[in-house]
């Protein structure tokens, strides 16, 4: 490795070594706003350490990692909604007590793994990087342990996302044994070289594609996302929903791409019917809930189903550059949603004994108690439904422009559906934040400070502005790719 | 020859797996995975990776497994562990689990009358191994010792509040 070869990394390293740092910190002297400082500048300084990395992109830093500009934004990404989390969490953890500051150690932690896994294009790294993200998730789940719900959510996700590593790993072992490689395109170039059967291939690809469905909830295996979400701290499930879903995501994208696997068609087709199937019984069984961090747990299986249709676009050569800037687009767009209506859940929360637990109930009459709260809210939902001049929007319309360029008129038909569906229970949770009280609940304004406050609003702005300005970043995703 | 002695290991490690997965007793369990484990080191043993069949007995079958027969043990402290231990010590309880581990090494030593003994072309030794982690998997090395970092903190942080519950209680 050389000087260029750690530029590159440089995020990666930032990292790194902000972990080895928190944890000396934590050894000698605790405290949790000088741990949270700590983590908030290690995020900052490793997102704002991409914009020198980029200038050696693309690169391919030992056999493991590419850090090219597709990777390290994603990586700026990432860094940034840790950091807002980080932000976001500093008070929920401390008002349950003991010990907090490894809570900052993990989350800085379960990023590393995130970045790793955008800029995977190895088996090894691939798996590396999804069980340093998942093994961080499960501890930072579980983490207000004196509370049943999380210590439930955890044990679930623990031995669910268990099963699912193992499943995703037999999966790469039988390719491995098929093919003889672990690299991404050597592995893509083999396969069609390979003298094993048809049928011990297609076994492996389903059990990968099936362990790293699980991970990113898409239908069949998305029974854990409900409970986990309901169980976890709020920031928490905020980070869970956004940055562990988008890295999964992208590291399936990119062992699709690099390895052309849309030439299989059987395979590309049976994410086009766990796409439907995701977004028809997301946004169905989001209508039963009363629970808003279910409801939300649930419509997040819908919006994976609908960006899962970006595989079947891409099953055409031409229509690829357009499939993965509108993949790009959705997935900052729904970060930025799903962080900020997380972090607001957290104010309404606020000073509630079961913390984790936010019912419909707990949201009405918000706008007459809290207007600025509710506003904010509000305009999370908005995007979350997809409502013009919100982020949501376009990122929708994106989707909805790359389904046509493919002519995917069933896929397109059920993400119409779908949308139609989810309006009503985004409307429901507005329309409870819209009673007058009845009687005055006791909650006294939440005590969270000035800068989740701000946090909040400047999130709301963010996604505004890609829902009103968002010429800028499509042009950079559309210069990248 | 050797294709034999593999797919007897192979077998052996389905067997004794499937009964860890059965037994109703966690000890009982913990020794036919102890023999699966085994049975896994022989499969790497014939395949030609005699390091990683080392490895394979010092780590997990050595030292995780040992760890979790102690914690088990000292889980049945005072006179009804006593009567427990006796009744788990009878020979019914460890004959087959016996038997299976003196399969694997029967196997051990009519392999080791092959030269080479490897059923694939090339033999992995240690040099190769470091060779590999520390060439082109050096990060896949440093990626690895964070995850345990992970690991380690996530089950500190859970573990001592359970430590500190107890505590208070006395």
């Amino acid at each position: 490795m050389n000087a260029a070869d750690f530029q590159a990394l440089l995020p990666l390293l930032v990292l790194s070594g902000g972990a080895v740092l928190l944890m000396l910190q934590i050894a000698f002297v605790r405290g949790v706003n000088r741990s949270a400082a700590l983590a908030t500048l290690t995020l900052v300084l490793a997102a704002l350490s991409c914009a020198s990395a980029v200038e050696q992109a693309p690169r391919q830093v030992t056999p493991l990692l590419v850090m090219d500009a597709f990777a390290l934004l994603f990586c700026a990404v990432f860094c940034l909604a840790a950091a807002v989390t980080v932000l976001l969490s500093g008070d929920y953890i401390s008002y349950h007590g003991d010990e907090p500051e490894e809570y900052f150690l993990l989350l800085v932690l379960s990023t590393l793994g995130a970045c790793v896994l955008v800029s995977a294009n190895h088996v090894a790294s691939l798996v590396l990087g999804l069980e340093l993200l998942s093994v961080s998730l499960y501890a930072l789940i579980a983490y207000p342990n004196k509370s049943i719900l999380p210590l439930e959510a955890a044990i679930k996700y623990l031995v669910l996302s268990g099963t699912a590593s193992a499943t995703t790993l037999f999966g790469f072992a039988l390719l491995y044994a098929a093919t003889g490689t672990l690299a991404f395109d050597a592995l893509g170039e083999q396969l069609t070289a390979t003298a094993t059967g048809r049928p011990m291939l297609l076994l492996a690809g389903a059990m990968v594609f099936a362990g790293l469905g699980f991970k990113f909830s898409l239908v069949p295996f998305h029974l854990w996302t409900p409970d986990v979400y309901h169980g976890a701290p709020a920031p928490v499930t905020g980070f869970l929903a956004s940055v562990s879903k988008a890295a999964v995501f992208l590291v399936l994208l990119r062992l699709f791409l690099d390895a052309d696997l849309f030439r299989y068609r059987i395979l590309v087709e049976l994410t086009g019917l766990i796409a439907i199937l995701s977004m028809l019984a997301g946004n169905l069984l989001a209508l039963l809930q009363t629970n808003i961090k279910r409801m939300l747990a649930y419509s997040s299986i819908a919006h994976m189903g609908y960006l899962l249709l970006v595989f079947m676009v891409c099953i055409e050569r031409d229509n690829r550059g357009l499939a993965v800037e509108a993949a790009a687009y959705y997935l900052i767009a729904y970060i930025a949603t799903i962080i900020a209506a997380f972090g607001l859940l957290t104010l309404v929360s606020a000073r509630q004994v079961e913390r984790e637990d936010v019912q419909l109930q707990h949201v009405s009459g918000l706008f007459w108690r809290q207007p600025l709260l509710a506003c904010l809210l509000l305009v999370a939902l908005l995007s979350l439904v997809g409502v013009p001049l919100t982020a949501g929007f376009i990122a929708k319309f994106y989707l909805v422009v790359a389904a046509v360029d493919g002519s995917n008129w069933v896929l397109l038909g059920a993400l119409i559906v779908g949308s139609a569906i989810g309006i009503y229970y985004y409307m429901r949770v507005i329309y409870y934040m819209s009673r007058k009280p009845e009687q005055q609940v006791s909650q006294a304004a939440p005590a969270d400070g000035l800068a989740v406050r701000v946090l909040s609003g400047a999130l709301i702005v963010i996604i505004l502005l890609l829902g009103t300005v968002p010429q800028p970043l499509m042009a950079y995703i559309r210069s990248i790719l | 020859m050797l294709e034999t002695l593999f797919y007897g290991a192979a077998l052996i490690a389905l067997t004794a797996t499937a009964a860890a997965l059965t037994r109703a007793n966690a000890a009982h369990a913990l020794i036919y995975l102890i023999v699966s484990l085994l049975a896994v080191a022989v499969l790497f043993f014939l395949l030609g990776a005699p390091f990683a069949a080392a490895l394979e007995i010092v780590i997990y079958a050595g030292a995780i497994m040992v760890l979790f027969v102690f914690v088990i043990m000292m889980l049945n402290v005072g006179e009804s562990g006593r009567a427990q231990e006796r009744e788990w010590l009878r020979a019914r309880h460890w004959i087959v689990p016996g038997i299976l581990a003196a399969a694997l090494l029967l196997e051990l030593l009519l392999a080791l009358r092959h030269n080479p003994v490897a059923t694939s072309a090339m033999e992995v030794d240690p040099k190769r191994v470091g060779l590999a982690l520390f060439g082109p998997y050096v990060l896949a090395v440093e990626i690895a010792s964070l995850l345990l970092l992970a690991a380690l903190v996530g089950a500190y942080h859970l573990g001592r509040h359970f430590i500190v519950r107890r505590e208070d209680q006395r």
